[in-house]
């Protein structure tokens, strides 16, 4: 859990430019601009060696232009508030849809961190299958054609599982997944008087799922067939074999391994027929 | 290393009291308590270029990994799975890959559902308590980061 030896270096040589301030790692955008102008000039050169924040088994990652310190400290919130920092606000800035040529009308589900799975599927279920909202685009008859499920930070598991969940009652469903980082601005304020503020940029992971009954371009990275419930783990496995069976690994003494130890073996020889790629 | 075959990490000692749910015959609630153990995940392709994140191992460690596949290991795409909680950290390592490599790496995610099971096993062998098992369904993610062929 603890940083290596090569961030702590890099910090070193980071903190005395910023010693005044406890909130290193932070990109602090305070009324003071010459201070800013500080933490911004250190801060890219300084993260582009080193790797993520993700410290805590927290599920929000804390920013890719922000290093957070490399301490076994609480999480990030809680040091801000100890330092006699406030969350005033907290925004999530507008990012462009991730599925260009979208029509406008698709039904997008913001999964979030308290949404109820029965809730989210109850809806979209609803719409995917019956005929209210008839005006709403992208309609032809029984239901909507495509729905999107998006979600961030600690949401993501919970998206997945609303779009596997939607998949396999719905059927024939073509996906679509796209990852990136959200950018969420967070305004703190001090709670010990004083006008002292600051904006913190982090970046979260979210995921954007679409899926759809019309066939979507299957040359599109993360493209998902329908009805690939189980047979991405075999696929994969045969894709190349070879190197699979260059890697050896020895199993553990296993009471399973037996078994995937036979398949294994079973495919290997069944591959040989099938030349791969 | 971060085997994930390591039958120790498998067994977590909890003691559930199991409650009869309407499947089962038993009318009454059940008083014998059980240990979950937890399985493995079954069926794990592994190739070289396949990169299982758990949440035991520390998050660089699993990120240097992949970034070595990447540059030294001569890997034009690598597979990065997650299950249940590591989804997130295997998507935050997919993306980090991605922002260190200034957008030469690409990233194509799956998504899939994996069935578990866990084997409940009674607590006191005297009573009558059957050993029984359980599946249940979790979420995984596999993101192929790759870089895209020149065309």
């Amino acid at each position: 859990m603890f940083t290596g030896c090569g961030v702590v270096a890099g910090q070193t040589q980071y903190l005395p430019k910023d010693a005044v301030r406890p909130l290193t790692g932070l990109m602090v955008t305070r009324s003071n601009p010459a201070e800013n102008g500080v933490t911004a000039g250190t801060c890219p050169g300084y993260h582009a060696q080193t790797y993520s924040p993700s410290v805590q088994p927290a599920v929000v990652n804390d920013s890719i232009p922000l290093k957070p310190p490399p301490a076994p400290a609480p999480p990030r919130a809680l040091k801000l508030g100890q330092e006699g920092f406030k969350k005033v606000c907290r925004t999530e800035e507008d990012s462009p849809c991730p599925f260009p040529g979208l029509a406008s009308g698709v039904l997008e589900m913001r999964v979030k961190e308290g949404s109820k799975i029965r809730n989210l599927m109850g809806f979209a279920m609803a719409r995917m299958q019956g005929g209210e909202g008839v005006n709403a685009a992208g309609m032809s008859g029984g239901g909507l054609r495509q729905v999107v499920f998006t979600g961030s930070g600690r949401a993501v598991t919970k998206t997945i599982t609303c779009a596997e969940i939607m998949k396999r009652k719905v059927g024939s469903l073509h996906q679509l997944t796209k990852l990136r980082y959200k950018v969420v601005k967070e305004v703190w304020e001090s709670t010990e008087g004083g006008a002292s503020e600051m904006t913190v940029h982090r970046t979260v992971p979210s995921i954007s799922i679409l899926l759809s009954k019309d066939p979507l371009d299957p040359q599109e990275p993360g493209y998902q067939p329908p009805e690939t419930l189980s047979a991405l783990w075999e696929e994969k496995e045969g894709v190349d074999s070879a190197s699979q069976t260059a890697c050896k690994r020895p199993l553990g003494p296993l009471p399973y391994s037996g078994v995937a130890h036979c398949k294994k073996v079973c495919l290997g020889e069944g591959l040989s027929v099938v030349p791969p790629q | 290393m971060t085997e994930p075959r390591n039958p120790g990490i498998s067994s977590l000692p909890l003691t559930v009291p199991v409650q009869t749910d309407s499947s089962s015959s038993a009318v009454e609630m059940d008083p014998v308590e059980y240990t979950l153990r937890k399985r493995l995940p079954r069926k794990l392709p592994k190739r070289r270029n396949d990169v299982y994140v758990n949440m035991k191992t520390d998050f660089r460690a699993q990120l240097a990994r992949c970034q070595k596949l990447l540059d030294g290991g001569g890997h034009r795409e690598i597979c990065v799975h997650g299950l249940g909680l590591a989804i997130n950290r295997a998507i935050n390592i997919a993306l980090q890959l991605q922002a260190s490599s200034q957008g030469a790496l690409q990233l194509a995610a799956n998504t899939s559902t994996v069935e578990l099971v866990d084997d409940l096993e009674p607590e006191d062998p005297d009573e009558a308590g059957e050993p029984m098992t359980r599946t249940r369904n979790n979420s995984a993610i596999h993101i192929k980061v790759f870089y895209p062929d020149p065309q």
